[in-house]
């Protein structure tokens, strides 16, 4: 499952852009300011709203009011998402539209719509359609050969007119697009690295599998990898000591009273280093080892800037890392502003932000030809966008 | 001491060679390398970097790829620069049409420092006894390993594994020749 394009309408400072052709890594650049993190928090609002309800959701980043582009035309907040989704054996591009308003000064679901093709001709059919909690779902929506007219219809009026359809039916797998997409909102992961609370002793009972958004059960993590997926730690292993001058080992270890802690040994010291005292950027290039060679990657992961703290040469081979990642299954979107880590990436994986009139827009590395044909003589896109390639990004 | 000293247009052909060249070349020769980001900025800073260059008894080796460009042009605006640097004796190798035509060329080291199995039997089929044709080696090579080949951490598995004889890439064959030749040079003179 991919999302493949991204369409916005007066979502804070994207007051009308449209992202297409999403490759699965994904790295987007642009100046402090122009929306990189709003862009991503685009799924986050979602994750809110399934969660919670838009009204929670909205009021977590200020309110309609705040949330809603400035001087927009309409007062209506549109969110769409097209992702390629496998339905009884055929890839479906799947197109979920969102539209919030305000009414009598309360934000509402004004129109809900899960909606993709029966075959290949036609017009998408709407499999899910709401409006301000009133709406019908197609049960039987995997019976590709039946027509039409015999589709079941369900109708249904949920609880509220600020809670998502997708909420309650998504719980059943019998609406295939609409648990598909809620699990990949569900499972959305942002990766906001704290250093800090990845470090130090941490209760060693308990069990995860996956890094949390601030790194914080890194330790347990680690246990986990190095107990249940053995061969999987000696890769992260192998790479620690290839990029980390001096580490020969590292290791979880068990304190005496019921404690997790990291050790990292040190080849010209007997005794091991614990977490506590080994610098900044080996936590982080462990904590990224550890995130990216999860056996169950999330579905869709966002990282920012995850250059921070690390030694240049390495980010080229962290970017690999991170397309790997998505060959065995996750998307990725990644934020920087690191012409080593962009170096690394392909013609078809970059978009660039600028912002126009206060507003945003998003350009794709593949739309310029300058860019395609410098990439096809062999120059590399850090570099590029160095030499000013990337038309608007640089701060004026 | 002998310095040979690379001038690459990225890491991944440092990568490589830092696997591939110790295998045969002798201890004595120092081995260097100086990373570009790219064609461009290869070009455009090799002078400078050659003319700068401090140390003595150093030879210098530029790999570039040739993708889409037309090979004899790209090798003799190489040499060109080279001589306005005062190394006329620079080796230019040009890898055709991309390193990754090398390692097609020898589909066992691919398999081999891949940990896959099953691809070194296509190395009869037509375009990889001849990978120098293909204008696409890189996607070629990222297909038949089901994308388990990315360039930098493959380089470095790879390059290791590559036979020094026997390998269907004509432009791999010429590039060790050339190392082999002013390595050989330098000792007997």
């Amino acid at each position: 499952m991919r999302i493949e394009t991204i369409r916005l309408k007066n979502f804070k400072a994207f007051k009308d852009i449209n992202m297409r052709d999403i490759p699965s890594f994904c790295v987007v650049v642009g100046a402090n300011g122009t929306g990189k993190s709003t862009l991503f928090d685009v799924f986050g609002f979602l994750k809110d709203c399934l969660t919670y309800n838009i009204k929670k959701a909205l009021q977590g980043r200020g309110g309609f009011n705040e949330v809603l582009s400035r001087d927009a035309e309409t007062r209506q907040i549109e969110i769409e998402v097209q992702f390629r989704l496998n339905i009884s054996d055929t890839e479906r591009l799947v197109t979920y539209h969102l539209c919030i308003e305000e009414k009598d000064r309360q934000p509402v679901v004004k129109r809900e719509i899960l909606r993709y093709k029966r075959g290949v001709y036609g017009s998408p059919y709407h499999f899910l359609d709401f409006s301000l909690g009133n709406g019908y779902s197609i049960t039987n929506e995997e019976d590709f050969n039946i027509e039409d007219k015999n589709l079941e219809r369900e109708e249904v009026t949920l609880d509220s007119s600020d809670l998502l359809a997708i909420k309650g039916l998504g719980q059943f797998s019998r609406f295939k697009a609409a648990s598909a997409f809620r699990q990949l909102i569900e499972n959305w992961q942002v990766s906001d690295f704290h250093i800090n609370l990845a470090r130090g002793a941490k209760d060693a009972a308990g069990y995860d599998e996956h890094l949390s958004i601030t790194g914080d059960n890194l330790q347990l993590v680690a246990r986990n990898i190095k107990d249940n997926h053995p061969d999987i730690f000696e890769k992260i292993k192998a790479a620690m000591t290839s990029r980390v001058p001096g580490i020969s080992d590292v290791s979880t270890k068990d304190t005496e009273d019921g404690r997790l802690l990291l050790s990292f040994q040190d080849g010209a010291f007997t005794d091991p280093f614990i977490d506590r005292y080994v610098s900044d950027g080996t936590i982080k290039m462990f904590a990224y080892l550890i995130l990216l060679y999860d056996p169950k990657p999330h579905p869709l992961l966002c990282v920012e800037e995850p250059e921070n703290q690390l030694y240049p040469k390495l980010l080229w081979e962290l970017a690999e890392e991170f397309r790997d990642y998505t060959q065995r299954g996750g998307q990725v979107f990644v934020s920087s502003h690191s012409p080593d880590f962009l170096n690394a990436m392909q013609l078809e994986e970059v978009f660039w932000l600028t912002k126009e009139k206060g507003y945003t827009a998003i350009k794709r590395a593949s739309d310029d030809p300058q860019l395609s044909a410098y990439m096809t003589e062999g120059d590399q896109m850090g570099y590029l966008w160095k030499e000013g390639f990337f038309s608007g990004v640089d701060p004026q | 001491m002998m310095q040979l000293v690379f001038f690459l247009e990225g890491p991944s052909e440092e990568a490589l060679l830092k696997g591939l060249l110790p295998k045969f070349i002798p201890d004595h020769v120092n081995l260097r390398y100086v990373v570009f980001e790219g064609k461009q900025d290869l070009e455009k800073r090799l002078v400078k970097r050659m003319r700068g260059w401090c140390l003595p008894d150093t030879r210098f080796v530029v790999l570039r790829d040739k993708d889409a460009g037309d090979c004899v042009v790209i090798k003799n605006r190489l040499q060109g620069l080279c001589r306005e640097a005062g190394y006329e004796d620079a080796l230019v190798r040009i890898a055709c049409h991309e390193i990754e035509s090398w390692y097609l060329g020898d589909l066992s080291a691919v398999e081999q420092g891949l940990h896959i199995s099953g691809i070194a039997k296509h190395q009869n089929k037509a375009k990889f006894r001849d990978p120098d044709r293909l204008a696409n080696a890189a996607k070629e090579l990222a297909t038949i390993t089901k994308r388990c080949y990315q360039k930098v951490s493959g380089s470095r598995k790879i390059g290791p594994c590559l036979a020094l004889e026997g390998n269907t890439s004509g432009s791999f064959n010429v590039f060790i020749s050339g190392i082999q030749r002013i390595t050989s040079e330098a000792e007997h003179a």
